[in-house]
């Protein structure tokens, strides 16, 4: 099986600091990386590195392409979410979905059952109502949007209750089952089926 | 008979090219649809910039008393003037909610082009800034004696320059994203002198009846060049904020 993602030899350098170096992993279809580190360890750098938001320092990152080829420009659609979940507080629950571009043609059906499967019911009310886990269950909605090959998820167990933790480790291994893989990072294990990476 | 490769890629080539473009333009529905929805939910958003204009249109009959002639011969400077820097208060809002909420990062990330959310952006921007001036302008233009004949060359050129203004607005505020409010308005006003002056030429040669319509030729040609090179650099200037 061919990784999605292929990275040799990464770094990153910040100020003449090297924020990580040498990374070497990749992305093979249904699992998991988790880059664990300390504040300011670079994970959401690296993330960003990755989808190409940062330029990088040295290494190769390489996506596989339609004809099975490894190459430097991604030609699938990745799903990123940053610390800030990008929700917008002046549209409602409803609309923090469907005012997405990967909410392109689907039906106010569709989109329903991508809000009661994170458990959001009351779909018109107003997204500056919400509390912080609230809104981080909106954004965990829009994974269900669409089928993403790859997840680029910054820290999605801050700020979450347990209930909250264990329903996107349901909603991970649901999307890893279909082939989906997820990059998450954290200050620690979160004890998902995924290969540890330390920064 | 059997259809080869190639005659297969002539057949779907025009199908691909439709795809690309319906989904460019579902890309640029959507940017539209949401921000105008929040425009419209935070009505400060217009309505600033318009009570704006029409506050500082309304203090030259209060300073320099209501002698028609001298109103009507500043008018076209001073409606000018008052467009340019209402359009300019909300400039920095552009993309600063995106930036902070996050929604930018998705953007880029996408595959859709970024050109067409820059694009998306300024046309909001004008519907919210510009259009309500474009329409103060009449009352701005009776205000200050201004003939009658001189309304369409007057809204002409406040329509391709305030459109002009968005664009330029949209570059400084990519450059100026997460700094002070006041630095957008302070990189874009230089770059509006040239607006400015053949905005103003416009509605002053109407006032002499002299032919203006070289004057918006030049504004429509501006126009023309600056959407295409304006939202490539703007995106070039966004993307400097993430490294």
């Amino acid at each position: 099986m061919l990784p999605n993602l292929k990275v040799e030899n990464l770094s990153c350098v910040r100020s003449e600091k090297a924020i990580f170096k040498n990374l070497n992993f990749e992305v093979l279809p249904g699992q998991n990386i988790e880059i664990i580190g300390s504040n300011g360890s670079g994970k959401t750098t690296l993330l960003r590195t990755l989808l190409g938001l940062i330029n990088k320092e040295e290494g190769i990152i390489n996506w596989l392409d339609e004809d099975n080829n490894f190459n430097e420009y991604r030609t699938f659609d990745c799903f990123y979410q940053g610390h800030q979940m990008g929700i917008k507080n002046m549209l409602t629950v409803f609309e923090n979905l469907k005012l997405t571009h990967n909410a392109k043609g689907m039906n106010e059906e569709d989109i329903n059952k991508c809000l009661e499967r994170v458990g959001l019911y009351k779909i018109n009310e107003m997204a500056s109502d919400l509390s912080v886990g609230q809104k981080k269950r909106i954004s965990i909605a829009r994974w269900l949007l669409k089928d993403f090959k790859i997840y680029f998820i910054d820290e999605p167990f801050s700020a979450l209750d347990d209930p909250a933790s264990d329903l996107i480790k349901e909603i991970i291994n649901e999307l890893n089952l279909k082939g989906s893989s997820f990059v998450i990072t954290g200050h620690r294990s979160s004890n998902i089926n995924a290969t540890l990476i330390e920064i | 008979m059997l259809l080869q490769g190639t005659d297969l890629q002539i057949l779907t080539q025009p199908l691909l090219r439709f795809d690309m473009r319906s989904s460019v333009l579902d890309w640029l529905g959507i940017i539209l649809k949401r921000d105008l929805i929040i425009a419209f939910r935070r009505s400060s958003t217009y309505i600033t910039p318009l009570v704006f204009f029409l506050i500082v249109i309304t203090f030259f009959p209060l300073a320099l008393g209501p002698q028609e002639s001298l109103l009507s011969s500043l008018a076209p400077g001073v409606i000018w003037i008052a467009a340019l820097l209402a359009s300019l208060l909300a400039v920095e809002s552009i993309f600063s909610e995106d930036f902070r909420d996050g929604s930018l990062d998705d953007f880029f990330v996408s595959l859709e082009p970024s050109f067409i959310l820059v694009f998306a952006k300024v046309m909001v921007h004008w519907l919210i800034t510009g259009l309500p001036i474009l329409i103060a302008s009449s009352l701005a233009a009776i205000i200050l004696y201004l003939p009658l004949e001189s309304f369409v060359p007057m809204i002409l050129s406040l329509l391709l320059g305030t459109s002009f203004m968005s664009l330029l607005g949209a570059l400084g505020a990519a450059l100026s994203l997460g700094k002070s409010a006041i630095l957008s308005a302070i990189i874009v006003l230089p770059f509006s002198i040239p607006t400015l002056l053949m905005g103003t030429s416009v509605v002053t040669f109407s006032l002499n009846n002299q032919d203006y319509s070289g004057f918006l030729m030049m504004m429509g040609a501006m126009l023309a060049i600056g959407i295409p090179m304006l939202c490539l650099l703007t995106v070039e200037a966004l993307l400097l904020n993430y490294d």
